[in-house]
């Protein structure tokens, strides 16, 4: 029952958004679907972890602790990206960001696709958790692309538009090798019993036998996964969009893309890696998930160095931390899928604050480049200038914040598994990004005040915004023990125990 | 025997029309016009969708009726003729200016289509009984061919509508593979995978239609403001 209420609630919000089509409406809605989400997130959590996987429908929905996690964590993001998103977009349109000439009607139209797209949006990406068959993850990851694509061509200026079409033009091609990917386990799985019904694309059978299935099948299919869903996910060579995509969106839209659909993304790599694993040992899966991850992260140490946008430098960084949490799943092991759960967590908070700042700071100053900012954000706009700072901190990896203890993990992981090479070059890019960041984001929060202070509390936009600030300096030093339970559970079945 | 009754005789109807369907990719590659290449590709929906429907007869696989029926209504009618009407609302010049000419594209793709028997030849080698061998590993050369040579013309052109129908005969030679190795996918799959198709060519369509307006073309190398 919570499993289709999980996916009903966001898919009617979206549709009932879509018919009342007037602001306060809209508002209400959105708000209140995506707390009933988040409430359906919370108590499905608690009864995974009391009572093991949770099915139903012959078990074509099917929400183990991975899927429980991957789940809260989106529920949650969404949750508090719809609050701000609502205070967000009333300044935006008082501001006229999205074109007054033609008395309103420009603003009424954003806002109706808006509060529709962005519940089908999170819609498609609990189903892709909660679908058990591969060919209906692979349809529901299809669909949040096709969901996000007039997201990130919101603002429909001419930057806008190359950022979708290179969004869903990439997206579609890297997806259709994971469909590809997909057509060949279920070929790999041809001599099962069974395999030509429903069940025979489910992922809780196919896990069960999937010692039984081709081996060199599954290594060319879990070849063209990685391939797809390492698109998704934003893994070098595949990660072009992102920057675009991430930079173009508006600002709370760009935070769900870039914590919960690379979520997402990575859950359905580590469905497909679990398989393989199990198929053809873990040296293949995990050597190839290790090189993308050593590449995405080398890749994005330049970009970042020489960055100008901050938004673009938040894209690169997520690039960077979907490669450190590739390498953590190619590493492998029980600490390795600990790391890479907990990694996770601690990445979706931050990340999701980072970019709720640079909207605050964005919709200040109406510009997303360093050069025309100056400096000193924190003078300006003192509560989102600290919280920045504080942010970027955190996801540098500084102690005492928490990502400073799941890359540590990373690194024990990989030198207790003998990857010497990768955990060298992961400490080495993991410094080269520490001094882009910090140079660009301290030039821009710290030094002399450039303009007059802000209105800087704006409860809409202000609470989430410290709500994540608190849960991040909080699960820095404490992670609740029921839901370090439920990663330690995701984790196992990463691990495949 | 008669000769509805002889897989055997299905096979090679599957493998003619197969062969017919690489022919009018290979085409779709080296040809200029855009309503024409729409064409072909509707051509090739409906070629596929022959194709399932005899494999449903022959190897006794009732399920693949439905994807037929699907593939004919959605990818061989409605797509065309959502993406004609698209041509004509937008009013672009019909020629198509790939980067590399016309008879380098045909020696590609030539190419292309020997790298799709080496990579079906692995899956032959492998069992020779069942899946792909049953049908015949032709079907499976041909589909990957169709991956690559989508994938090539989706690099080759700049225009936006093209590289949409790249896209989608990509996808043709997926649903080809599905259909010569597992006999098609669950059909709950199939459902999500036809309704995502449609969707992604509204979705494409109605950007490729803003494309136009605001960059007065079609040209995707125009559109280079977002660097690093």
């Amino acid at each position: 029952m919570i499993l289709i209420l999980l996916l009903l609630v966001p898919l009617a919000a979206g549709l009932a958004s879509y018919a009342a089509g007037r602001r306060r409406a809209m508002e209400a809605i959105h708000l209140t679907g995506f707390a009933v989400v988040f409430v359906l997130a919370f108590l499905l959590s608690g009864r995974v972890l009391a009572g093991g996987p949770v099915t139903i429908y012959d078990s074509f929905l099917y929400a183990d602790a991975l899927s429980a996690l991957v789940i809260l964590l989106t529920a949650a993001v969404s949750l508090l990206c719809s609050v701000y998103a609502i205070g967000f977009l009333r300044v935006e349109e008082q501001d006229g960001a999205f074109g007054n000439e033609d008395g309103g009607a420009a603003a009424r139209t954003k806002l109706r696709l808006y509060y529709t797209l962005t519940p089908l949006f999170v819609f498609s990406m609990l189903l892709i958790a909660l679908a058990n068959n591969l060919g209906a993850m692979w349809a529901a990851m299809e669909a949040t692309t096709l969901a996000s694509v007039f997201l990130v061509a919101f603002y429909g200026k001419g930057t806008s538009l190359e950022a979708a079409w290179k969004y869903a033009i990439i997206g579609g091609v890297g997806l259709s090798m994971a469909l590809f990917g997909t057509v060949l386990v279920y070929y790999s799985g041809r001599a099962l019993g069974g395999s030509d019904t429903l069940a025979g694309l489910n992922w809780s059978y196919l896990a069960v036998q999937a010692s039984r299935l081709d081996p060199k099948t599954m290594r060319l299919a879990f070849i063209l996964a990685l391939l797809g869903y390492g698109t998704k996910a934003g893994l070098a060579p595949m990660h072009t969009w992102k920057p675009d995509a991430y930079g173009e969106a508006p600002v709370p839209a760009a935070a769900i893309l870039s914590t919960a659909t690379l979520n997402c993304a990575l859950y359905a790599l580590m469905r497909f890696y679990v398989l393989t694993s199990r198929s053809v040992g873990h040296e293949f899966p995990g050597s190839l998930l290790i090189l993308l991850g050593m590449l995405s992260m080398g890749i994005s140490v330049p970009f970042v160095l020489i960055q100008r946008n901050y938004r673009r430098l938040l894209a690169y960084h997520t690039i960077d931390h979907a490669g450190i949490m590739a390498t953590a799943a190619g590493i492998g092991g029980k600490l390795g899928a600990l790391a890479l759960m907990l990694h996770m967590t601690f990445h979706t908070v931050a990340k999701a604050l980072l970019f709720l700042c640079a909207g605050n700071v964005s919709q200040h100053f109406r510009t997303d480049l360093f050069r025309r900012i100056g400096g000193g954000v924190i003078r300006v706009m003192p509560l989102t200038g600290t919280v920045f700072l504080m942010a970027i901190l955190a996801i540098i990896g500084m102690p005492p914040f928490s990502l400073f203890q799941s890359e540590f993990l990373i690194v024990q992981a990989g030198i207790s598994g003998r990857h010497y090479l990768a955990s060298v070059l992961f400490v080495i890019f993991g410094t080269g990004v520490f001094a882009g960041a910090l140079l660009h984001v301290g030039g821009l929060v710290l030094g002399p005040r450039t303009s007059a202070p802000a209105a800087d509390w704006r409860p809409w936009q202000g609470t989430p915004v410290l709500l994540l600030a608190v849960t991040l300096v909080v699960i820095g030093l404490w992670l609740p023990g029921p839901l370090f339970e439920l990663i330690r559970a995701a984790a196992r079945v990463v691990a495949g125990e | 025997m008669p000769l509805i009754q002889d897989p055997e005789f299905g096979n090679r109807i599957v493998t003619l029309m197969a062969a017919m369907v690489l022919v009018l990719q290979i085409l779709m590659a080296a040809q200029r016009w855009l309503v024409t290449n729409i064409r072909i590709f509707g051509i090739q929906s409906f070629l596929l969708a022959m194709i399932a429907g005899t494999i449903a007869v022959f190897n006794n696989a009732p399920h693949l009726f439905a994807a037929a029926f699907l593939t004919l209504a959605v990818k061989a009618l409605l797509v065309p003729v959502l993406l004609e009407r698209l041509v004509a609302k937008i009013e672009i010049q019909q020629e198509i200016a790939p980067y590399v000419n016309v008879p380098l594209s045909v020696v590609i793709c030539g190419g292309l289509t020997l790298v799709g028997y080496v990579v079906a030849e692995s899956f032959y080698a492998y069992e020779p009984n069942t899946g792909a061998a049953g049908l015949g590993h032709n079907t499976l050369a041909v589909a990957v061919s169709l991956f690559l040579i989508g994938f090539f013309v989706m690099i080759n052109r700049r225009k936006a509508l093209t590289q949409v129908l790249a896209l989608l005969s990509l996808e043709n030679g997926l649903f080809l593979a599905a259909v010569s190795l597992t006999y098609g996918m669950p059909l709950i799959v199939e459902l999500g995978v036809f309704f995502d198709v449609l969707v992604a060519v509204l979705v494409l369509g109605i950007l490729v239609y803003h494309i136009r307006e605001t960059f007065e073309s079609m040209d995707v190398s125009k559109m280079r403001r977002l660097r690093g």
